[in-house]
């Protein structure tokens, strides 16, 4: 039993990483815009389809792939953002207008990959995808191990940007207190638009682990959506530190639950967890009430 | 004397709703403490977001140093060496006292510059001096309006506009806000305030100007306006309550 608990927690640990990666880009776009991104599963897909075809075709390893699927997506947040969101960055009712517009954008991506890609369920193959570690009786799966690697140390090397950068620093003071920064000299539209590449970055980047750590298919996000809304309004929306502690906690209860009450239920959890933050907590773990903007 | 500052015939509202300044006149001199006074809702606070950059004037001129600056954004008036202090202070909650005082210099590219500026005007707030790893959102109301009045002076600027310093303040720590009020005016820079508690504000500044529904109604010398009955039982509180 003990050995049970233990594999199943570090399976978990493992996903944390990944589902961590996957949310940051998303807290960090509400932080600073107060856009709920609701494209931003679709934009994770992408990027799993980048290493998908970087690997199929030209059999590059899809962590290697993981820099040219970010650049890409990063350079899809900057042509996106310029088109449909800056011109109302001023309206009073931007969060609400973007909750649709970030709607109809995942639609627009959702069904480009569909008509080129179809709807199969994908998975990238590298050598170490079907490997395992075998440590007496734990066994790790090697492709989940080295996702939930490589996501920390994407998650720390975007930490230390927001932290020690000059971009890091207007980043952080535009989420915290928008018209302060203006008054400090940050050219907000222009960290905004900048913050919109980076999300989409990190969504590229988590998509390319998650291409060889589940299976996908373009209509996939829409199931993913509500896991990462889940993980990041635990952690309190627009908080870093925060969407990295909900992925492992609820990673951590997901496995749990899949292991006693079975794989199907273990996807309920994030949506219960959803449901009973907004009811108990809706500030989330650390959240303080939202700033004015 | 060259004006430092001079609003003319300002028109300001947000969004597509009604005016909030209209024909509002303003003069700041080189080296003087100006008071704003006037009843809530009066657009004081407009006119500094005015100024400032916050909010672009629909009409009308604001002039810094013989220079035209309305309609600039909030960074170039910045450059220009403009700072507002806003109403909740501006501060970045999150983010510790040394990190806030590098954002002041947030235009400043120079990193060893920004570093000796904060040691600087670190010498000169010891309180901050103490908690410089502290975050800003842990701070005592005192110490953050501290913090705010030691972040503006990294870019020692010309002219600093401070929206009701002492709003939620001890006694004490205003009387210390003024101290250092004072301090900055001798040393040449000028200060436009808005203050509710116009007794205060004008007993500390040179020059006065009443605002009322967004329109420039009286300016003079503080102490004139202290002194004037009519003003004194509109705005100053003393008004005879009709037996």
């Amino acid at each position: 039993m003990a050995t049970a608990l233990l594999q199943v927690s570090i399976l978990g640990l493992a996903l944390g990483g990944v589902y961590a990666l996957m949310a940051s880009g998303l807290t960090l776009i509400f932080g600073v815009m107060r856009i709920v991104n609701l494209a931003h599963p679709i934009f994770i897909i992408c990027g799993a389809f980048v290493a998908y075809w970087l690997f199929r075709l030209y059999g590059i390893d899809p962590i290697v792939a993981m820099p040219i699927a970010a650049a890409l997506l990063f350079a899809i947040g900057i042509v996106v953002y310029k088109l449909i969101f800056q011109r109302d960055a001023q309206n009073p009712k931007y969060s609400e207008m973007t909750v649709l517009l970030t709607f109809g954008v995942a639609l627009v991506f959702d069904g480009l990959l569909a008509y080129w890609f179809s709807n199969t369920q994908r998975v990238t193959l590298p050598s170490y995808a079907t490997d395992a570690i075998f440590i007496d009786d734990i066994f790790i799966p090697t492709a989940q191990l080295y996702a939930g690697l490589v996501s920390l140390v994407v998650i720390a090397a975007l930490w230390a940007f927001l932290q020690f950068t000059r971009t890091g620093y207007a980043i952080r003071a535009t989420t915290q207190n928008r018209s302060a920064a203006q008054l400090m000299g940050v050219d907000v539209a222009h960290v905004s638009l900048i913050t919109f590449g980076i999300g989409l970055a990190l969504a590229g980047a988590a998509g390319a682990l998650v291409s060889f750590v589940f299976s996908f298919f373009p209509a996939k996000h829409w199931e993913w959506i509500a896991i990462l809304m889940s993980l990041i309004v635990l952690g309190g929306m627009g908080k870093l530190l925060g969407a990295v502690v909900g992925a492992f906690l609820l990673s951590l209860i997901a496995a749990y639950v899949g292991y006693f009450a079975g794989q199907t239920w273990s996807t309920l959890t994030f949506f219960l967890a959803l449901f009973i933050i907004l009811l108990i907590r809706p500030q989330g773990l650390f959240g303080e009430k939202l700033e004015e903007t | 004397m060259p004006l430092l500052l001079e609003v003319k015939d300002l028109v300001a509202g947000y969004g597509r709703g009604p005016a909030i300044l209209e024909e509002t006149h303003l003069a700041v001199e080189p080296g003087k403490v100006q008071c704003l006074i006037g009843p809530n809702g009066a657009g004081k606070s407009t006119l500094l977001r005015a100024v400032s950059g916050l909010l672009p004037p629909r009409s009308g001129e604001i002039w810094f140093k013989g220079k035209r600056i309305d309609g600039l954004p909030p960074h170039a008036v910045l450059q220009l060496g403009i700072c507002f202090i806003p109403q909740e202070r501006g501060l970045f909650p999150r983010m510790s006292v040394r990190e806030n005082l590098r954002m002041g210099g947030f235009i400043l590219r120079d990193r060893t510059e920004l570093d000796r500026r904060i040691d600087d005007v670190l010498q000169q707030f010891p309180v901050l001096r103490e908690r410089t790893s502290q975050r800003a959102g842990s701070l005592s109301g005192g110490e953050q309006q501290m913090l705010s009045m030691a972040r503006t002076l990294i870019l020692r600027p010309e002219l600093i506009m401070l929206d009701e310093p002492s709003l939620g303040l001890a006694p004490k720590v205003v009387r210390q806000m003024y101290d250092i009020i004072h301090i900055l005016k001798e040393r040449g820079m000028s200060i436009l305030l808005v203050e509710q508690n116009a007794v205060v504000g004008l007993s500390n500044a040179d020059w006065g100007c009443v605002l009322d529904l967004g329109k420039t109604l009286f300016e003079g010398p503080a102490c004139e306006i202290l002194a004037d009955p009519r003003i004194q039982e509109l705005y100053l509180g003393k008004a005879q309550t009709a037996a």
